[in-house]
Order: C-alpha cells, then structure tokens, then sequence
C-alpha cells in the first residue's frame, strides 16, 4: 500500500495533474452553485476536454470536479436557498437559516470545513478499504459480475425517489436496450441498426450522458422555470457574506458530528445506488436523534450540527462511492457511472484488476482526493464571495453556453453531425421524461453496465453449459444474487404500506364529506 | 379522457418496450448461433419482456391508486416556456445542420447570438459581447492552442 501511496503522489505531485485538480475543483465548484446543475452535468460537460489528456490526468480532473460540484451545490444551499444538488439539499435546513440570521459566512465556513473533514476521512477509508475489496474482488468470476451488476442496477432503482421505483426500472431497461444497439461484439450480428451506418458501433456514451444530463438538465430549467422562492444573490435581502471564524465552543459542539457523519456517510457512499443524497439525509436525522433537547429543537432554525451532519457526510460519500467503481468496476450512481463510462473510453477496464494492470490511476485517484480536499479549502473559501457572484449571471447567457459546450463538446470528439441529431433527439427524449418525473441516473447506469453484462452473462452461460445453474453453484454468487432479489422487493413493502394509507385516508375522507 | 401524468410514461415505455420487442424477435441469427443458449438476440428478448412486465406493473399500481392521488400530479407548463424550448430544440438542430456547411466561427455567433434572443435578452451588450468574442476565442483557443481541428465551412473551402 506504501509504494502505492508514493506511486499515486508521484503522479499527483506532476505539476500538470496538480494544476488539473486545481481546475477541476474551481470549474466544479463553479458549475456546481448555479442551481439545477449537478455533478453529472459538470463532469459530463468535462468528459470532452479530459478525453485529450492521458487517463490519469482525467480521472485527476473528473475527481476535483465532483467535489467541487457538491462543495458548490453547498454555497447555493445557503446563500439562496436553492441546492444545485440533491447531496446538498440537506444542507439547506440549516444553512439557509443560518444565512438569514446574517451568518452566511460562518455557514459557509461550516460547510467548508466539514466537506474538508469528511472528504478526508473518507479518502483514509478509501485508501484501507479499496486495496483490502480489490484483492477480494480478485477471486470474483463472471457470474459474480453478472449478478453483482444486477444488484448495482436494482439498487440504484429501490434507492430512488419514494414512488419512482418501477420508473427507475423502466429507466434501466431503457438504458440497456439502448446499450444493444450496434454491433454484437460476440457474433458481429448487426442490432437495432435501421441500416444506419453511423449506428453500427453503437450509440456513444458521452452524447448519451451529455443529452440526458447537460442538455435536459438546461432545458428543464427553461421549460418549467424554477418557480419557489428562490432569491438572486443581487436581492437586497440576500444575507451578506460576513465572517467566516468559527469560536472554539462551536468547533467543540461539531466535532464529534463530523466524525459520526464522515464515518456513516462513507459507509453509505460505499452501497451501490445510495450515495451523497441517502447520506446526508440519513447524516441529518442521525444527528437531530442524538442531540439534546435543546440542541434538537435549533434542527431546520439554523443549527451548526445540522449543517455540519450532511455537509460531512456528502462528502465522505462521494469519496465512499469510489470503492465499488475501483474495485469491483461498479458504479454506485450517476455520476461514478459517467466516470466508469470515461474509463472504459480510455481502454481501462475498473474492476480487480485496476489496482494490479493500471496502479497510477487507481493511486492517483486517491491521492489526489486529499489535495482536492485541501484545494477546496484553501482555495474556495477565500473565494467564496466572489465565487458568490456566480449566481447572479443571467439565466439566458448560462443555458445557451450549456447547450453550446455540450453540442460542441460530442462534436469534437465525434467530428460527426449525426451525433449531434441524435443527441437533440435524446434531449427531447429525456426532457419528456424528466417532466414525467423520471430519473435519469438509472437510464445511464443501464447504459454503460448493458454491454459488461451482457458479456459476462454469455461466458457464464458458456461456463455452466448453457444452465442458469452458475446463479446458485457459488456461495457468492447466489448470496449477492439474493441480495438483488430482497433488494428488488423492498419497494413492495413501501407499496402495500402507501396503499393501505391511501385507502384509509380515501375512506375517512369519504365518511368526513 | 385526457391521459393521466403518471399513465403517460409507463404507456409511452409499453409502446416503445413493445416496439422493441418486435425488433428483437426479428435479429437474424448466424447459422453457427443456432444452437447456442445464448445469442445475440437473448439478452434483447429478456430486456424487452421485463420492461414490459414493469410498464404493466406501474400502469396497474396508477390504476389502483384513489383518484385523488393521482389527480393532484398534473402539473402545468406555461405555453411560453414550452415555445422558447421548442425553438432552442428547432435552434440546436439548425446548428447542427450549419455546423459543417457554413463552419464553426459563423454558425456558432450565430446560434449563441438568437439563443440569446429566444432566450429574452434584448441587451445589445450581451447579445453581441457574449456571442461573437466568446465563438472567436473558442475557436482561437481550439485551433491555435491545442492545435484542434475546426470546420472552417465546406462552402467556403
């Protein structure tokens, strides 16, 4: 782990990839706070740009973002309300509070240290973790893939929304079928073609990221503009900055929240489609249950505990959702499912065997957590005022330079104009679909995992026979297959539960009027 | 009867599951698949019969679900920001199809320039300091700088 941890500062220590963190933690940061863009439209706007960089200077770059993304979705949260994340929207129950009461900065500062802390501990567990998974992984077999693919695509569905289950499963299958158009890599078969040449070695997974996320995500604000209180950083009563110290009692009243927070976040960034939002959530509640009566009745009025609780463990979250995509080649969520998507477009293949066959990413993605932590310290909170700024650019120039990067952005990759058509069309697709309120994080999980599937499923097959024997012959196999299946009915338990109460609330309605 | 909300997705998915289906069952195997347990339309097959199983699945959970309920979901879009979208869809396309023709320093002020406009900017300030400058240093830092290349406009050349 030592030569590892040396061969990944190495590589971190590169004055090109230092710069990349950097920048990656600035644009994140910045495209983070303007409200409705998340981590996946900001890394799915980077994929472009890290495509002519070397892997590992990419995955450098992509990392920062996303922390940037989440740090600057925490700045929107507070400032004015409006979280660009939805790993941040816990953070408004405090944070705005705070920055009504003139505490904006404080607040700011808050976020700020906790993100720093969590995202800390998160890369020492990460660090410990990984290595430990990856030799474990190393005696995984394709049917432990294919079933552990199976429990990443169920998981992210029963981890959605309440009462987004079956479309986040319509999602999936969608982004599946979509990942059989072209070519059968195994038989050279031509699928779902229409006899378009352009078709033939499949839809691309950067315009497919790029329309369902950067565009629709732009669109979606044109469409059904935000229409809740929601204030411009140029209002009159928007809180001013104000100091950013913190006293030496209020640093003593969250430190033990931090850690609870970082610890649990992690561990629940580590579950395949929980991630950021699960964690501060779950952070947030954890915290309101264990504070004292006092403390707990300041929860939602601008409590510094319930800002620190999600702040932290969005954070180690992020970091948490790393293990399964290092080690196992298993994206989590949405946004390590677009970086498993860059990965594979580099020729890497995640999985076990990362850490063996391409030790400086695997390191160098590590490493550089820690110095994208302390940029986003050192850097971003100086900054913040200005950085604050940010919010007040106007909504017409914003939208039009979205769609611009992410048009140009497939474009430069592809030189191709029907990618262009084709992802427009997806925009609509998707557009549709996120005013249906479905989610889009399992449609391009579906994507990138339908081919890794469908290749692991043929050699299991090929394996045992053509019997689905290899689901039950292993242990492994068959514990994490049933994990998938009691995954899978949890949202049952949520649906006969809602429907009793729905009935119930129907009958006493009835017998009321 | 006006379509509900939640019933519109899940029928959307049926047609389209549907239509994919048909497709599936349509792959030409190769002769030496013909005996294997796994083809290239298998996994197609499994795909399309699932996700039809789902469609079905939501379609009856709405239908069962108290009126009430599901009345409360429809949610208005206002005629005019679903004009402005549409014509930033109509505009997305249009550059698309000029991009190469009429070559990237052109079409890209121009469609910066009414995105803008369709977006409701009317400031000459920003309508022209946010499109020209910002397609010329673009293109300044992509074909100077990283050496990238980009369409100059197949009519011109």
């Amino acid at each position: 782990m030592f030569d590892g941890i040396m061969l990944g500062l190495s590589t971190v220590l590169d004055w090109n990839n230092l710069l990349y963190v950097i920048v990656g933690c600035f644009v994140g940061t910045f495209i983070g706070m303007l409200p409705g863009l998340g981590p996946i439209t900001a890394i799915a706007l980077m994929i472009p740009i890290t495509y002519s960089i070397g892997a590992d200077s990419g995955m450098i770059l992509m990392a920062g973002v996303y922390y940037g993304a989440i740090f600057g979705g925490s700045t929107s949260s507070i400032l004015i309300n409006a979280p660009g994340v939805a790993g941040t929207v816990a953070s408004s129950f405090d944070g705005y509070p705070l920055a009504k009461q003139g505490h904006a900065g404080k607040a700011l500062a808050i976020a700020a240290y906790s993100s720093f802390i969590g995202g800390t501990i998160g890369a020492i567990l990460l660090m410990v973790a990984a290595p430990l998974l990856a030799k474990v992984s190393l005696s995984f077999q394709s049917p432990d893939y294919v079933v552990l693919m199976f429990l990443g695509l169920t998981a992210i569905a029963a981890f959605s929304n309440k009462g987004q289950f079956l479309k986040a499963m319509m999602m999936t299958v969608f982004g599946l079928m979509l990942a059989t158009v072209g070519i059968d890599p195994s038989s050279g078969t031509e699928r779902f073609t229409f006899g378009q040449a352009d078709l033939l070695d499949g839809i691309s997974f950067l315009l497919v990221a790029m329309a369902t996320f950067a565009l629709a995500e732009a669109l979606i604000n044109v469409v059904r503009p935000e229409k809740k209180e929601v204030k411009s950083i140029n209002d009159s009563d928007t809180p001013q900055i104000g100091s950013t110290k913190l006293s030496k009692a209020e640093v003593k009243e969250m430190a033990p929240t931090v850690g609870r927070s970082s610890l649990l976040g992690f561990i629940v960034g580590v579950l395949p489609g929980a991630g950021a939002t699960i964690a501060s959530f779950m952070a947030y509640a954890t915290e309101r249950n264990l504070a004292p009566k006092a403390l707990k009745d300041k929860f939602g009025k601008g409590s510094l505990r319930g800002l620190a609780a999600p702040e932290s463990a969005n954070n180690a979250a992020c970091t948490g959702s790393f293990v399964p995509l290092l080690t196992l080649g298993i994206p989590g969520s949405g946004t390590t499912a677009i970086m498993l998507g860059a990965l594979i477009a580099y020729g890497i293949q995640p999985g076990p065997m990362l850490m063996e066959e391409n030790p400086s990413v695997f390191w160098a993605v590590i490493v550089s957590m820690y110095f994208g932590n302390i940029v986003l310290l050192i850097l971003n909170l100086p900054l913040i005022p200005y950085f604050a700024k940010v919010l007040a650019m106007p909504k017409s120039v914003l939208t039009i330079m979205i769609l611009f990067f992410s048009l140009i952005g497939v474009y430069l990759v592809s030189f191709n104009t029907f990618d262009l058509f084709m992802m427009v069309g997806f925009a609509l697709v998707a557009l549709v679909l996120r005013i249906l309120a479905f989610p889009m994080a399992p449609l391009l999980l579906g994507f990138i995992l339908g081919d890794m599937i469908e290749r692991n499923f043929r050699r299991s097959m090929m394996l045992s026979d053509g019997s689905l024997s290899f689901l039950w012959e292993r242990p492994l196999t068959l514990s994490i297959f049933i994990i998938s299946i009691l995954v899978l009915l949890f949202p049952l338990k949520d649906f006969i539960t809602q429907r009793r109460v729905d009935k119930a609330a129907l009958k006493a309605n009835q017998e009321h009027t | 009867m006006m379509l509900n909300r939640e019933l519109l997705g899940p029928s959307l998915f049926l047609a389209l599951f549907t239509l994919y289906a048909i497709v599936a069952w349509q792959i030409p195997l190769l002769p030496f698949e013909e005996y294997e347990t796994v083809t290239s339309a298998t996994l197609p097959k499994v795909y399309a019969a699932f996700g039809i199983v789902v469609c079905l699945l939501s379609i009856g959970a709405t239908l069962l679900k108290p009126k009430e309920q599901t009345a409360e979901l429809a949610q208005r879009l206002e005629k005019d920001d679903v004009l402005r979208t549409f014509a930033l869809l109509v505009l997305m396309v249009l550059y698309s199809a000029a991009l190469e023709p009429i070559g990237f320093l052109i079409s890209t002020s121009a469609f910066l320039l009414v995105g803008f406009f369709v977006m409701g900017e009317r400031r000459k300030k920003i309508l022209l300091f946010a499109s020209i400058p910002v397609a010329v240093v673009f293109w300044f830092l992509m074909t100077q700088v990283l050496g990238i290349y980009l369409v100059p406009g197949d009519l011109w050349s």
